[in-house]
């Protein structure tokens, strides 16, 4: 990860001149009735002030009070800050009040306890946390807190998300940004009615603030969209921003694009023996694309993951020479890495931000600002383009995978930054495509062989599964986790064809006690033997968001049981097939001869759906789980 | 530890850790050392620990003291990159005021072999030792080796000096990963008492003693006058365990934890000999207990005058009857009113006032508060420690207080023992958590009293039944009632706490599908912590009219999967608790049907002394079904050797709890 507190834990926010609350302001009878509904806390007042006083220095002050209502609200009952060598929290004061708005206590400084912030997944960084909480448990109580914090540097600039989580309302949230006059402050808002407040300030600064009165409390739901979509928020951004001694403009992603360039330029030196071995591998090559795959081969094999992240540090990566000596660094100084071997074969590359992580895809396009936590290559060629995740000594070259595919991305060019899309992994690239050879016997036991091909994402877990774990574990794992009462694995095998879009082949042996239940001279089975989905929806009063959904994906299966002789039909379930705008669902069974042949194909597609066609998804999705559930009946023959 | 009243200096360093075993020395690796793709001792490690040498010793320090000399040297193979997290290492470093833990003398060398060459490269150890501060009282120290690849040798090596002479290092001879070898030597000399406790299930390949003499002196440097300076010779005797071929630590469901497995040996300073002024570090029980009682970080502010707690506990007084009222009053209130930040401590860090002040506090912090209450009142009344599941068992011969982290309160109250815990938001009168059920704990008090919290003692008992009839139009409906034992009961509250009653009520109508209508559902005494939650609903069965009706009367309740999946076994099964399950069903037939066919009805016992039973009994009479399926299991533990047993009676009760009641339409 490149990236010390991305976007969202950008939440740095404050205010200074306000006074304590007078004795009764925070009252809990106060509370319009219509913020408690859902809610386990109020947010009764904020107001943050972040004051840029130049491009090196900007000032946050917050001052916030929430009443909790109830022992589930203890959560925003607390304060919590990270700070580092970029943020440093100047101030920190703290009051309690009783349902009855009377004051009782106030924080003392030796009750803040400082402790690390790091990242386990981090060798070393520089992060560190302040936090408070009075743990009153007379429900219902006010917190106030007011903090100021101190940006050395423009580069982050805060987010107004007034309503911060699950069942909490907000009574009144206040946000202003002052600047010097002239100083162009970005902004964007989503879902915010009316104009912010536009005040030209004396003393040659000017301010833009905008405020929320009665926001009610919001529960999530099963798919609800991205969190700027469904809630009010301000993304502010600078202009001109500094950054240790590096400037920039952040009025276009092309502008942000040249401060990243210029933190990342000339440490692309290799050291001369790498030189050589860039040449003795390439030279003889003509393909660009096999080019690339050796000296991603050359890299994967060469370097590991291990992220130290300090200061400046945490944006810059380390240069190339200093990743050959080590044979390791973050994702920004193996990326450089990898383009400094690409250049150095004579291959055009991009050092490429992306916001990294499953369903991660809420990078606002039309808002430049620093919103990426992770670092990529992209290397364009003439017909196509080669995808490279630089911290991953596994995956194939040029495929992705969930971690980074299908989102924006900023590609980083000697002009600038450009917005681009990662590669889109879909319905025909995911796909799970299985066959089931099986005979029961007379005890019910089930000897089954399964040979299963999965592809694109479906395979993700499987490279994990296979490249992560020894054997022994990968055999821990298969006889905790299948979907069978009692069983065993006799023997696995999985075979990975590397390329653009991974495939891998996996072939099990298992032998699954007890799999038809036998109840007197019935014999009950479900000839769906591995592929049950677990989605299931509950019914709902009222949906409130539409909903979306992400993932992509195909099934195919059939399967094919010999029957211990004698038996006779009884039950067959009917075949069941769907077709919906959420994916196509089709399932039958037959009885030939002695044995059972299923065959299931699930598709099931992305979209953003409008909130009414909940319902409908509720029945595609129940109605499957039970169809993967159906059982033959057989009687025995007497 | 304190200054000792005499003062020496150290003059030979007797030991060379890393050049016991001829062969492993730091730097002396050969081509040959690379040769083995695969080891005997595990043929798919991603690495092997090829020697894990440790070694223990005293010297004098500057400071007037002594000074324990951890030296840890440590050569792995990585035999492909899921062994890189080796190549990470951290080290926690302890400290108290002056006292402290320090690490010195850091070397670390990475091996390749690149055209037939042997490559090191080395850490940087100015800049490249991280340090973290965790805590008021704890380090993190870390770094990372230099060129690691597949292949790669890696070799480190660290000395941590440390005033804190009651905390010789332990030893683990297993770990993640496979050992070739791993040695441990303790030099130990005679003025100095350590008990040696060991575990596991291996023995030693060399377990040997050898005497000798060692000079020892310390000096400390007085700010007026000169340097003091004492200097002495005692018997010192070098202790060497040795286990060769360790394999790596396997892990299993249903263990409390591996650290009650895996092989290791430790410490524990038990007195302090001539030529220094003899000390008894090392008390018995009842010493102990003493000291603990007086102690101001523990039992002191219990029995002190805390007269400041009477205005506290005077409005609970006034609706108390009689004394065990005001027992549970007080819990109640501590309870009620206080967050427990830390579950894992036995000392105090603030003052029982400062706690009243900050509302939060430490396990032990809120149940001495409990203890001093009660204590306040004249109830007799004590803490009691003991080690959480989690934590490992204690020795309840040694009063070893570093095994503990969990204080409880006891109350005596007219020849009734209550255990009670204040430090769980929903926990009841008189009941403990079950992490605290790991065996033997110990009353702080003058008779220092050893108790036992097994977990085989607690008998969960769960009552589920359902009646099932035709309404007016033919359509069957029903209800179903049911009692969790006490620790589902505790559960349950603690998800409705969270996700309310209406997700609950959801989650079951969700588990039933769209055929099994619920409504009137119920939660009873969801605040009520002393007592069982009850739940109920009614519900109708909407499934369609078919000819042949299929219905598994255990109603979704029962076991679909064999809770011990895995075929083989290495440890004892450690459940939390023996179990009693009765489910009990009431139907008619379906009106307009028959019963076609039922199950059978079986007996079955675990073994021969009954330790465990399964009953499945179905019966019709007239128009009514019968239906009962208990399962009981008498014990929480069972050893490795009864695995199999355990996981076919289990198979057989999920197969059981499969089968079908066939109802026909009546022709």
């Amino acid at each position: 990860m490149m990236c010390k507190n991305g976007f969202l834990a950008g939440l740095y926010l404050f205010f200074s001149l306000c006074s304590r609350a007078g004795d009764g302001d925070y009252a809990v009878s106060k509370i319009p009735a219509a913020l408690l509904k859902n809610a386990h806390a109020v947010k009764r007042m904020e107001r943050i002030v972040f004051d840029v006083t130049n491009t090196g220095e900007a000032i946050l002050k917050r001052i916030y009070a929430i009443t909790i209502l109830d022992e589930n609200g203890d959560r925003f009952g607390g304060f919590g800050e990270y700070y580092d060598k970029l943020h440093e929290i100047r101030n920190i004061e703290g009051t309690l009040y009783n349902a009855e708005g009377k004051e009782i206590k106030r924080l003392k400084n030796k009750q803040i306890i400082d402790m690390t912030g790091s990242d386990d997944n981090n060798l070393v960084d520089d992060n560190r946390r302040k936090y408070h909480h009075f743990f009153h448990k007379v429900y219902p109580y006010t917190v106030q807190y007011e903090v100021e914090i101190r940006y050395n540097g423009t580069l982050f600039f805060p987010i107004w998300l007034p309503r911060e989580g699950e069942n909490l309302s907000v009574e009144q949230s206040h946000f202003t940004i002052t600047a010097p006059e002239g100083y162009g402050v970005r902004y964007k808002s989503f879902n915010y009615t009316g104009e912010p407040v536009l005040t030209p300030g004396d003393k040659k600064r000017g301010s833009v603030s905008w405020e929320v009165k009665g926001l009610p409390a919001v529960e999530d739901e099963y798919g609800s969209p991205d969190w700027y979509d469904i809630n009010t928020v301000v993304l502010t951004g600078p202009t001109e921003f500094e950054l240790e001694r590096y400037t920039g403009n952040m009025s276009s992603w092309e502008g942000f694009g040249k401060f990243v360039y210029a933190l990342k330029q000339g440490r692309d030196q290799l050291p001369v023996a790498v030189q050589k071995t860039v040449h003795q591998l390439t030279d003889n090559i003509t393909d660009p694309i096999e080019k690339i795959s050796l000296l991603y081969d050359f890299l994967q094999k060469n370097t590991r993951y291990v992220s130290i992240q300090l200061g400046i540090g945490g944006w810059q990566p380390f240069d190339a020479s200093y990743v050959a000596s080590k044979a390791y660094g973050d994702c920004k100084a193996l990326t450089n890495y990898m383009y400094s071997l690409l250049k150095e074969a004579g291959i055009y590359s991009c050092y490429t931000l992306v916001r990294a992580g499953r369903g991660a895809h809420q990078i606002i396009a039309d808002f430049p600002s620093q919103q990426f936590n992770h670092v990529i290559l992209c290397v364009p060629l003439q017909k196509d383009t080669v995808w490279l995740e630089c911290t991953n000594q596994t995956i194939p070259a040029g495929y992705l995978g969930s971690f980074t595919a299908d989102r924006y991305a900023l590609m980083i060019t000697e002009n600038g930054g450009k917005l681009v899309r990662t590669p889109k992994y879909g319905l025909n690239e995911n796909v799970e495509l299985r066959h089931i050879k099986s005979t029961l016997n007379e005890e019910g036991t089930l000897i089954t062989n399964a040979v299963t091909d999965y592809s694109g994402l479906q395979q993700d877990a499987y490279h994990a599964l296979i490249n992560n774990l020894s054997k022994d574990k990968v055999k821990e794992v298969l006889h905790e986790e299948l979907d069978f009462g009692t069983y065993e694995v006799l023997s696995f095998d999985y075979q990975e064809r590397k390329g653009k879009l991974p495939v891998i082949r996996e072939k099990l042996d298992i032998t699954v006690s007890n799999y038809a239940t036998i109840t007197g001279k019935r014999l009950f089975i479900v000839p769906n033997v591995m592929t049950r989905t677990k989605r299931k929806l509950s019914a709902v009063e009222e949906r409130k968001y539409d909903l979306v959904l992400g993932l992509e994906f195909k099934d195919v299966d059939t399967v094919e049981i010999s029957l211990p002789s004698g038996y006779a039909a009884e039950y067959i379930p009917q075949d069941v097939s769907l077709v919906s705008k959420f994916g196509k669902y089709v399932c039958s069974v037959r009885l030939n001869g002695e044995k059972i042949i299923y065959y299931r194909s699930f598709e099931h597609y992305s979209g953003r759906f409008p909130a009414a066609d909940y319902t409908d998804l509720l029945n595609f999705y129940n109605t499957i789980y039970k169809a993967d559930r159906n059982r033959v009946v057989l009687v025995k023959n007497q | 530890m304190k200054r000792l009243p005499l003062l020496f200096y150290f003059i030979v360093s007797a030991l060379n850790t890393t050049a016991q075993d001829g062969k492993i020395k730091f730097g002396n690796i050969s081509e040959n050392d690379f040769a083995p793709k695969v080891y005997s001792l595990d043929s798919n490690a991603a690495a092997v620990v090829i020697a894990d040498i440790g070694s223990s010793r005293i010297e004098g320090n500057n400071k007037g003291a002594f000074s324990l000399i951890y030296k840890h040297y440590r050569r792995v193979h990585i035999l492909n990159k899921n062994g890189f997290d080796l190549t990470n290492i951290s080290i926690f470093l302890h400290y108290d005021g002056d006292a402290e833990e320090s690490l010195d003398r850091v070397r670390a060398v990475t091996y390749n072999l690149e055209n037939g060459k042997v490559v090191s490269s080395k850490l940087d150890e100015k800049n490249g030792v991280f340090k973290d501060k965790i805590s008021k009282s704890l380090l993190r120290k870390k770094f990372t080796l230099p060129n690691v690849k597949e292949g790669s040798i890696i070799e480190f090596e660290y000395t941590i000096i440390s005033d804190f002479l009651q905390y010789l290092r332990p030893w683990e001879f297993q770990g993640s990963y496979p050992r070739l070898t791993s040695q441990y030597e303790v030099s130990i000399p005679e003025f100095l008492g350590y008990i040696t406790l060991g575990q596991g299930y291996r023995t030693y390949d060399v377990n040997e003693v050898k005497d000798r003499r060692e000079s020892f002196s310390l000096s400390l440097a007085r700010t007026a006058g000169p340097t003091e300076r004492a200097q002495f010779s005692s018997n010192v005797a070098d202790r060497r365990y040795v286990i060769n071929n360790v394999p790596a630590l396997k892990e299993e469901k249903f263990t409390s934890t591996l650290d009650n497995h895996i092989q290791k040996i430790e410490f524990q300073l038990s007195e302090i000999r001539p030529p220094l002024e003899y000390r008894r570090v090392m008390e018995n029980w009842e010493k102990v207990a003493e000291n603990l009682m007086k102690a101001p970080y523990f039992g002191e502010s219990v029995t002190r005058d805390n007269g400041w707690l009477t205005d506290l506990i005077a409005p609970l007084k006034v609706s108390s009857s009689n004394k065990t009222g005001l027992v549970q009053k007080i819990y109640a209130w501590v309870r009620d009113n206080f967050t427990c930040t830390n579950h894992n401590r036995v000392t105090t860090d603030q003052t029982l006032k400062n706690l009243v002040k900050t509302h939060s506090g430490s396990v032990s912090e809120i149940n001495l508060l409990l203890t001093a209450m009660l204590f306040h009142e004249n109830i007799d009344a004590s803490p009691v420690i003991l080690s959480t599941r989690s934590n490992g068992f204690t020795y309840s011969i040694y009063p070893l207080l570093s095994q503990y982290n969990y204080v409880i309160c006891r109350a005596i109250v007219d020849g009734k023992t209550f255990y009670l815990d204040a430090s769980e938001p929903h926990l009841g009168f008189n009941r403990i958590p079950l992490a605290c059920y790991n065996g033997h704990a110990r009353v702080i008090n003058s008779n220092a009293e050893a108790i036992e919290f097994v977990a085989d003692s607690l008998m969960e008992s769960k009552f589920s039944s359902v009646f099932i009839v035709n309404d007016e139009k033919g359509n069957l409906v029903g209800s179903m009632v049911q009692t969790p034992g006490y620790y589902e009961s505790y559960e349950m509250r603690e998800r409705a706490k969270e996700k309310g009653k209406n997700q609950m009520q959801a989650d079951i109508q969700k588990d039933f599908g769209s055929e099994v209508i619920i409504s009137n559902f119920g939660l009873d005494s969801l605040d009520k912590y002393d007592e069982l939650l009850s739940l109920h609903y009614d519900f109708d069965l909407k499934g369609e009219k078919e000819d042949i009706i299929y219905l598994n009367p255990m109603f979704g309740e029962g076991y679909k999967e064999n809770p011990f999946k895995s075929a083989e076994r290495f440890y004892p099964v450690e459940m939390p608790y023996a179990f009693d399950e009765t489910y009990n069903l009431q139907m008619e037939v379906p009106q307009g049907y028959v019963v076609d066919e039922l199950p059978k009805s079986i007996l079955v016992k675990l073994n021969e002394e009954s330790e465990g039973i399964f009953e499945y009994r179905i019966t019709q009479s007239g128009d009514n079904i019968s239906f009962r399926s208990r399962l009981r299991i008498n014990r929480a533990y069972f050893a490795p050797d009864e695995y199999e047993m355990l996981r076919e009676f289990f198979n057989l009760i999920v197969k059981k709890q499969a089968e079908q009641i066939v109802f026909k339409k009546k022709k």
